[in-house]
């Protein structure tokens, strides 16, 4: 009914990033290319990480573990004793070493960006209507950002691609892996899911009466958003009516009916409207989030939650709902009223309650500090596991991956991480990160700048 | 990146909780510091190692005592701190809180006359979060629109305290200079001078260029003054010129944003054609590439631990910026320039750790002692030494890491945040209770 409307992707992969007002001698523009793209995902021969600590998130820790991939998968996973090596195995020594699934980032603007200021760089948002369902993250996503490899260098190998927050319906997200040939083998997942943001940012020309644009309230966004998805059953009822048609004048050889006119925004719609795709609901405050929930509720819409920092009040209200938070960021500023903890111990809260929660950076730049953000939440009350989880198989299973993703299991995908100490840690430094059994080159633009200038 | 509208928020503050915050502060002045001891910590001096089950013995606001073995009078107030960590307060030597949006004058490229003391917004709960991530002290430093800003204030986070109280006594005047794509943006934008980063510093020559006019002028007539010259007329005051002649006198300590290393590189020669000191380098993102040339002229630098992409003069930034410049011989800070980062300075000086290898001590230093120098408060703060002011930060849990959290931070020998106390956590600000 709906024919995909993504092709082009690969024609904005490899439009080179421009606008730099600085030139760089050729050669690093070379290293760039290097560094960034990294060849074919392919593992022929078995690898195997001997002698580390394994977090493997589903069943434990397992000191003096053998991890093995091949074939992009990890194939044998346990005690040094109890796991035989294949023979032609490439065998790294481990001891000392911390290994734990992949991370995943469930929200990011990869891709999106290079140099915030410079706005030629920069696909984060379309801002011209607050409707943008028809556009695709995926199509702007750059697979050549030197973003990138910065992020993977510390443990991130999976993650949300979404637009930021400035449209109510600002367009879909998608769900990559940080590495691989091109666009094409990166963005695992076009279309994964699409934000619904009901945070008050989102109202137009906020200010004068006379620069005010609609919507410029809340009740202005949200009968925006009502139109919208009335608008997209109707035109949902009208192909439904249209196929009907179609199939009784093919069986009764009448002639063949007029198609109703496409609409991609409301086309864009429909898998949400069928609950077949996630809708990241955002709000902030309980009055937004009630709000949101509710046009949620009576659109019948699939939703996870996303941010809910100042909702501290609704926590329990927010565990009846028995959907996944994205959470905070937890470095969101506190409310006039709000203890200095209220939103670093909100993860914990949320936990208590049973709430499944993940993490997200929120950020281009700073994705490499995710980890982080859940290792701040346990100083607030998380449990360690949990902290650990937000950032690996919780994620997995809110994107709906948890059986290829987030622990480290036989079958799943061998993305593997190699540090020297507590992935949660400030301090620890990644040493090795496999990404689909691959090794990943251990350099970014960045290590590339400090040996340069370390000579 | 998703945008924390700060701005709003403070915006927001309704009337209500305006007079609410109005009435708990003026309820509650610090009472007077007495005698304290904190025991069995490990202290971490950041200038003589770590002590095991230290004590530090505090009198009159001061650290009059540290060590293993220290007598104390009975009379004393006892914390113990078992298990837990001792270090000096944080310093944050680059920071825009707690002035309602006062930042700029961008209204002239030219604005030494500014000072920051006079938007200083002692009730913005900015303080108090950073309290209560351990900052004892900052530098409230004017923003980067114009080359040259205006002067700084140093506050201590007391919380609750009036606003006198919190203006950290006879600290030495710093002012705020600019450069690169702030100020060519501001003014290019309005289609004046400067657009370019030629145009910037030539406006900041000239600006010296009148300043030294005007030192000469004033330095003829007290020459004449001093000669009992009857014919002596005092030229006319003026403060934007005041405070640069003050820079070429050595009077003021300057503080620069920067980013490129070409620019510091400018900024040093500048810095000699007029016979002005540097005091540091803010951001200084490219430091790594000029660190002998910022060393040899004892030039401190206060950066940041690992941002970068946020504008295109922060390309080239590096998370081993701190270390490597540090073990050319730079004095490194690590600083927040933020609302957000300042609560959690420890965190980023602990990067340092991760990226270059540098020691505890190294790292610390980075977010007490060092900013402290780069403000000229190190004889005051920045280090657990005996003479100093007793502004300390109990943690629970080890301070350079991810999960070492403030328990008790206090300044001049009383505690102005306890994790424990219930509202705020704040002793003499009462709001939420």
């Amino acid at each position: 009914m709906q024919p995909s409307s993504i092709s082009q992707q690969q024609a904005a992969s490899q439009q080179g990033w421009s606008g730099r007002r600085r030139s760089w001698p050729f050669t690093w523009a070379l290293v760039l290319i290097l560094i960034s793209s990294t060849p074919a995902l392919t593992q022929e021969n078995p690898l195997a990480l001997k002698g580390g600590k394994l977090l493997t998130i589903t069943h434990g820790i397992i000191e003096n573990g053998v991890i093995v991939m091949q074939g992009g998968k990890i194939i044998a996973i346990g005690t040094a004793s109890s796991v035989k090596i294949p023979s032609g195995a490439q065998i790294i020594d481990a001891t000392g070493m911390t290994i734990y699934p992949g991370l995943i980032d469930s929200e990011t603007q990869l891709g999106l960006t290079e140099i915030s200021a410079e706005n030629m760089t920069n696909d984060l948002v379309e801002a011209s209507d607050e409707i943008m369902p028809h556009m695709h993250t995926a199509e702007a996503f750059h697979a050549e950002s030197a973003l990138i490899p910065v992020a993977r260098l510390n443990g991130i190998t999976n993650a949300v691609v979404a637009p930021i927050d400035e449209d109510t319906l600002p367009g879909q997200d998608c769900f990559i892996q940080l590495a691989g040939a091109n666009a094409s083998e990166m963005l695992l997942i076009r279309d994964n899911a699409m934000p619904l943001n009901f945070t008050g940012e989102e109202r137009r020309n906020k200010g004068g009466f006379d620069k005010r644009k609609f919507p410029s309230t809340r009740m202005g966004l949200a009968s925006q958003l009502r139109q919208a998805f009335i608008d997209a059953e109707d035109y949902r009822a009208k192909w439904v009516d249209y196929d009907g048609k179609k199939t009784d004048a093919a069986q009764n050889k009448k002639p063949e009916p007029l198609a109703p006119k496409r609409d991609l925004k409301l086309e864009a719609l429909i898998p949400y409207l069928e609950g077949k795709k996630t809708i990241v609901l955002a709000a902030e405050t309980p009055s937004d989030l009630q709000t949101a929930v509710s046009l949620a509720n009576e659109f019948k819409l699939k939703f996870v939650l996303n941010h809910i920092a100042h909702s501290q009040s609704v926590l329990d209200y927010v565990a009846s709902l028995e959907v996944p938070v994205i959470v905070g960021p937890i470095y969101e500023a506190p409310k006039e009223y709000e203890r200095y903890d209220a939103v670093y111990s909100l993860p914990a809260q949320l936990y208590k309650r049973g709430v499944k929660i993940v993490f997200a950076s929120y950020s281009a730049h700073n994705v490499r500090n995710l980890p982080d953000q859940a290792g701040f939440a346990t100083a607030f009350g998380l449990p360690y596991d949990e902290a650990l989880k937000a950032i690996t198989l919780n994620a997995a299973e809110v994107w709906g991956v948890a059986d290829q993703l987030g622990s480290l299991d036989v079958g799943k995908t061998a993305n593997v991480v190699v540090a020297n100490g507590d992935p949660l840690d400030v301090k620890t430094d990644v040493q090795r990160v496999f990404i689909q059994g691959r090794a990943i080159p251990m350099t970014s633009r960045q290590t590339q700048l400090r040996d340069e200038y370390s000579k | 990146m998703r945008r924390i509208p700060t701005k709003k928020l403070a915006l927001r503050c309704t009337l209500l909780c305006t007079i609410l915050v109005a009435a708990a502060f003026s309820q509650s002045a610090p009472s007077p510091p007495t005698e304290v001891v904190i025991k069995n910590a490990t202290v971490m001096t950041v200038t003589h190692g770590n002590i095991k089950n230290g004590t530090v013995y505090i009198k009159d606001g001061k650290i009059v005592a540290v060590g293993e073995n220290v007598s104390a009078p009975s009379s004393a107030t006892v914390i113990d701190a078992e298990g837990k960590y001792l270090t000096p307060g944080i310093v944050d030597c680059h920071s825009h809180i707690a002035l309602d949006d006062d930042v700029n004058e961008a209204t002239s490229p030219v604005t030494p006359q500014m000072m920051m003391k006079d938007a200083f917004d002692y009730q913005d709960k900015a303080i108090y979060r950073a309290l209560a991530g351990g900052v004892t002290t900052s530098l409230l430093l004017h923003g980067s629109a114009n080359m040259i800003g205006g002067q700084a204030v140093v506050i201590k986070h007391k919380y609750g305290a009036t606003r006198d109280e919190m203006l950290f006594p006879n600290a030495p005047g710093s002012i705020k200079f600019a450069s690169g794509e702030n100020p060519k943006r501001v003014y290019g934008s309005r289609d004046q001078l400067p657009s370019t980063r030629m145009g910037n510093f030539a406006v900041q020559r000239q600006a010296l260029v009148e300043a030294q006019d005007y030192m000469r002028e004033w330095d003829n007539y007290n020459e004449k003054v001093k000669r009992r010259d009857k014919d002596a007329t005092p030229p006319k005051h003026d403060l934007k010129l005041e405070a640069l002649a003050d820079v070429l006198r050595g009077k003021l300590m300057v503080q620069i944003h920067i980013y490129r290393a070409d620019e510091m590189l400018t900024e040093i020669a500048l810095a000699k054609e007029f016979g002005y000191k540097i005091r540091a380098f803010h951001h200084a993102l490219e430091a790594y590439k000029v660190s002998d040339q910022i060393a040899a002229n004892n030039i401190g630098i206060a950066t940041f631990a690992d941002w970068w992409g946020f504008k295109q003069e922060a390309w080239d930034a590096i998370p081993w910026n701190a270390t490597m410049a540090m073990r050319k011989g730079v004095r490194v800070a690590i600083k927040s320039d933020s609302e957000d980062y300042t609560r959690r300075l420890n965190q980023e000086a602990a990067k340092t750790i991760r990226y270059g290898g540098a020691t505890e001590e190294e790292a610390l230093k980075m977010i007490t002692l060092n900013p402290a120098w780069i403000i000229g408060v190190d004889d005051h703060v920045g280090s657990i030494d005996v003479g100093k002011d007793a502004d300390l930060v109990i943690w629970d849990g080890y301070p350079l890491s991810t999960t070492g959290v403030p328990e008790k931070v206090l300044i001049d020998g009383d505690v102005y945040f306890d994790r424990a106390r219930a509202g705020f956590g704040t002793t003499h600000y009462k709001e939420g209770e």
